[in-house]
């Protein structure tokens, strides 16, 4: 069993200071949801995880498996088993997407024992079938001209390549419609298991309907304000943020909230 | 008689090599005009105190560089290191057609017409600056390229020129390439350095495309770090002429690239493909001009460079129009991509025109790497490095695409590959 340990973190970007002190601990074999408001510092959260080298970290630790990783940069976290599914992919122009899924796992091998042509092919072509993705998305470039829900499939596509210990999915759900959620769900769910544990950050109860999480944390003003299993989230889907922070007796202005 | 005199090494060189004396006579006419000539210039691109004069003695040296080992003797068309020519593949099906491919002594002494009627006569003078009459007083190498007329290679001529830096001499080579009437050919030359020695180049490449010709040229140039160079390529098109230069410019020392088209035939149309690779602390200077004299004709440039660590790249793209060009084409796009805040470039476009009825263009640009792009690759895994080399492949992918052979795409994409992975070596 891995594990995944975010203590006290406190970050800051551009100056700002975003998260104040979140804690928050995960196993593999667990899903844990992560829901708030905009505004409320939950992309923060997953790229200071992942080492987004524009986010500062001030104050706290991330630990994988006990050991800090906050001085590690971004490419040995994630072959230290982290993975992130962004909200908003970037576009490589001139690397084909599977020229780059092999070499993202080539990149966890030893040099001189890369995964073979055929068994990569194989692998591929299984997941893609399996995401409902059409074969010649393997030789477009990376991400170039790709769709919304194009994006978000290939990053699924990616986690199911590369195989993870870890897998913040940020906002995996927004701009997709449902046949495009369910099959993002349907990845995730094959993942599910005893070695894969994942953070799923959204904004909307939807996913959760489909990836039914173990534990489900609200965020708010870069913190985290309150726990629960997944009725938690039905409850917020009912009485919205507003409610939740009203039942709590906490002071925060909610971004979207007008004055 | 010949007057000598003034000129003793010239007198030992050509009674060494027996110089047919018509030749000799231009290397005097060169020598005679220089103290009159001015050095080229570029804008931006400053070189004066570069050891960039052929200084030396014109002197006839013996190099002792075996092949190189991954050149495939029977893949290449021919192999000439230093002053000498190693090998030299000419199948009788070429000899047959009439197809010309010799080293340069061969063709003074037995292709004098081709040599007189278009050695620094079309596409440059004798007497244009300095460093061309230079060129002519102190050449020892180089090859004659002769297609005839309607004769259509499918096949492509390679070609390798290995600069001896072994010792301190001084390289000056010409390629005279010339393409008939109606004739093609696709022509790759790979030009490197052995050894290490601080030595200067000059280099001038002719390509001269007759009537309704098409020539397809690409180069790989890999000239050491230690060597200064002077390389002019030069094209001149005829009516309905084609060439399309694809010049990767891998080379690790100071250099001056002039490549420019002369596109004098109504129709003609040079396409220029230009990828560069600066690193270390080199400066790599590139002037590329298209000028339209022809109705309708076509002159297009396309330059993407890649600066590393301390070194400069400067590219100049020039469209000129001349009056009269009705119906012309003048377009360029010149792009430069910085990897590091030590690294300098520019990306510099000149338009001229002289003529109304005319379309011409530009883009330019000088950018460092997209964080993001490099970010999200690395959250995969990919070490930073190699993130970059990634990048920097989609940078120059536009041009690499456009180049229109696969094979010379290949052999470019590796030799990307190889000066990066040595560039990044010393960050």
């Amino acid at each position: 069993m891995s594990t995944l340990e975010v203590k006290d973190l406190h970050v800051s970007i551009e100056g700002k200071n975003i998260l104040k002190g979140v804690n928050l601990k995960l196993a593999t074999g667990e899903i844990h949801a992560i829901m708030g408001p905009n505004g409320t510092g939950k992309s923060t959260l997953s790229e200071a995880i992942m080492g987004n080298p524009a986010y500062k970290v001030d104050q706290g630790e991330i630990l994988l498996d006990g050991e800090n990783i906050l001085d590690l940069p971004v490419d040995e976290r994630a072959r230290a088993g982290l993975f992130l599914a962004m909200q908003y992919p970037a576009e490589i122009p001139g690397v084909t997407n599977a020229e780059f899924i092999r070499g993202a796992i080539n990149a966890r091998r030893a040099e001189d024992n890369p995964i073979s042509v055929r068994n990569f092919l194989k692998k591929l072509d299984k997941t893609m079938s399996f995401l409902d993705m059409t074969e010649e998305m393997a030789d477009r470039y990376l991400n170039e001209g790709f769709s919304g829900g194009e994006k978000k499939r290939n990053e699924i596509l990616q986690l199911m390549m590369i195989e993870p210990k870890f897998a913040i999915l940020d906002e995996i759900d927004s701009g997709l419609d449902i046949d495009a959620l369910k099959v993002v769900s349907k990845g995730v769910n094959e993942m599910r298991g005893q070695d894969f544990g994942s953070l799923i950050i959204t904004h909307y109860q939807r996913l959760l309907n489909y990836i039914v999480p173990d534990v489900v944390h609200v965020m708010m003003d870069g913190r985290i304000v309150a726990q629960g299993g997944p009725e938690l989230a039905k409850q917020l889907e009912d009485e919205g943020y507003a409610g939740l922070r009203d039942e709590l007796g906490l002071d925060i202005k909610l971004t979207d909230e007008d004055a | 008689m010949l007057d000598l005199k003034k000129y003793p090494d010239v007198a030992a060189y050509v009674q060494a090599v027996a110089e047919p004396k018509w030749f000799t006579e231009k290397r005097i006419e060169a020598l005679d005009e220089l103290k009159n000539l001015k050095m080229p210039s570029f804008q931006k691109i400053r070189y004066r105190n570069w050891p960039i004069r052929v200084k030396k003695d014109l002197n006839n040296v013996k190099s002792e560089i075996p092949l190189p080992e991954d050149i495939d003797e029977n893949a290449v068309t021919m192999v000439q290191t230093g002053q000498q020519t190693l090998l030299t593949n000419v199948s009788e099906k070429l000899q047959k057609q009439g197809v010309i491919i010799c080293d340069w002594k061969t063709a003074l002494d037995e292709h004098p017409e081709l040599v007189k009627k278009y050695f620094m006569q079309k596409a440059i003078k004798i007497t244009e600056n300095k460093l061309t009459a230079e060129h002519v007083a102190k050449l020892t190498s180089g090859i004659l390229v002769y297609i005839p007329k309607n004769v259509i290679l499918k096949d492509p001529l390679t070609m390798y020129f290995i600069q001896d830096a072994l010792q301190k001499i001084d390289y000056v080579h010409h390629v005279l390439l010339v393409a008939d009437i109606n004739s093609e050919v696709s022509y790759l030359e790979n030009i490197l350095t052995v050894g290490t020695e601080k030595t200067t180049a000059n280099i001038i490449v002719e390509v001269i495309a007759l009537e309704g010709s098409h020539v397809k040229f690409a180069s790989v140039d890999r000239l050491g770090k230690n060597t200064t160079v002077y390389l002019n390529r030069r094209g001149y098109l005829k009516r309905d002429a084609k060439i399309d230069w694809s010049l990767g410019m891998m080379s690790d020392g100071n250099i001056v690239g002039d490549y420019d088209s002369e596109l004098v035939g109504a129709g003609s149309h040079a396409e220029t493909k230009v990828v560069a690779i600066s690193t270390g602390e080199q400066v790599q200077g590139i002037d590329t001009r298209v000028t339209n004299y022809g109705r309708n004709s076509i002159g297009h440039i396309l330059q993407h460079g890649v600066i590393l660590q301390r070194s400069n790249l400067v590219f100049n793209g020039i469209g000129h129009v001349e009056k009269g060009a009705i119906g012309a084409d003048a377009q360029q796009e010149s792009r430069v991509l910085m990897l590091s805040r030590y690294a300098r470039g520019d990306a510099n476009p000149i338009l001229l025109i002289d003529d109304n009825n005319v379309t011409a263009g530009h883009a330019a640009s000088v950018g460092r790497v997209d964080e993001q792009q490099l970010y999200y690759l690395m959250s995969r895994g990919l070490p930073k490095k190699m993130a970059e080399r990634l990048v920097i492949r989609g940078f120059l992918g536009p041009v690499l695409a456009a180049i229109p052979s696969r094979s010379i795409q290949i052999e470019l994409e590796n030799m990307i590959e190889r000066k990066l992975v040595d560039g990044q070596k010393d960050e």
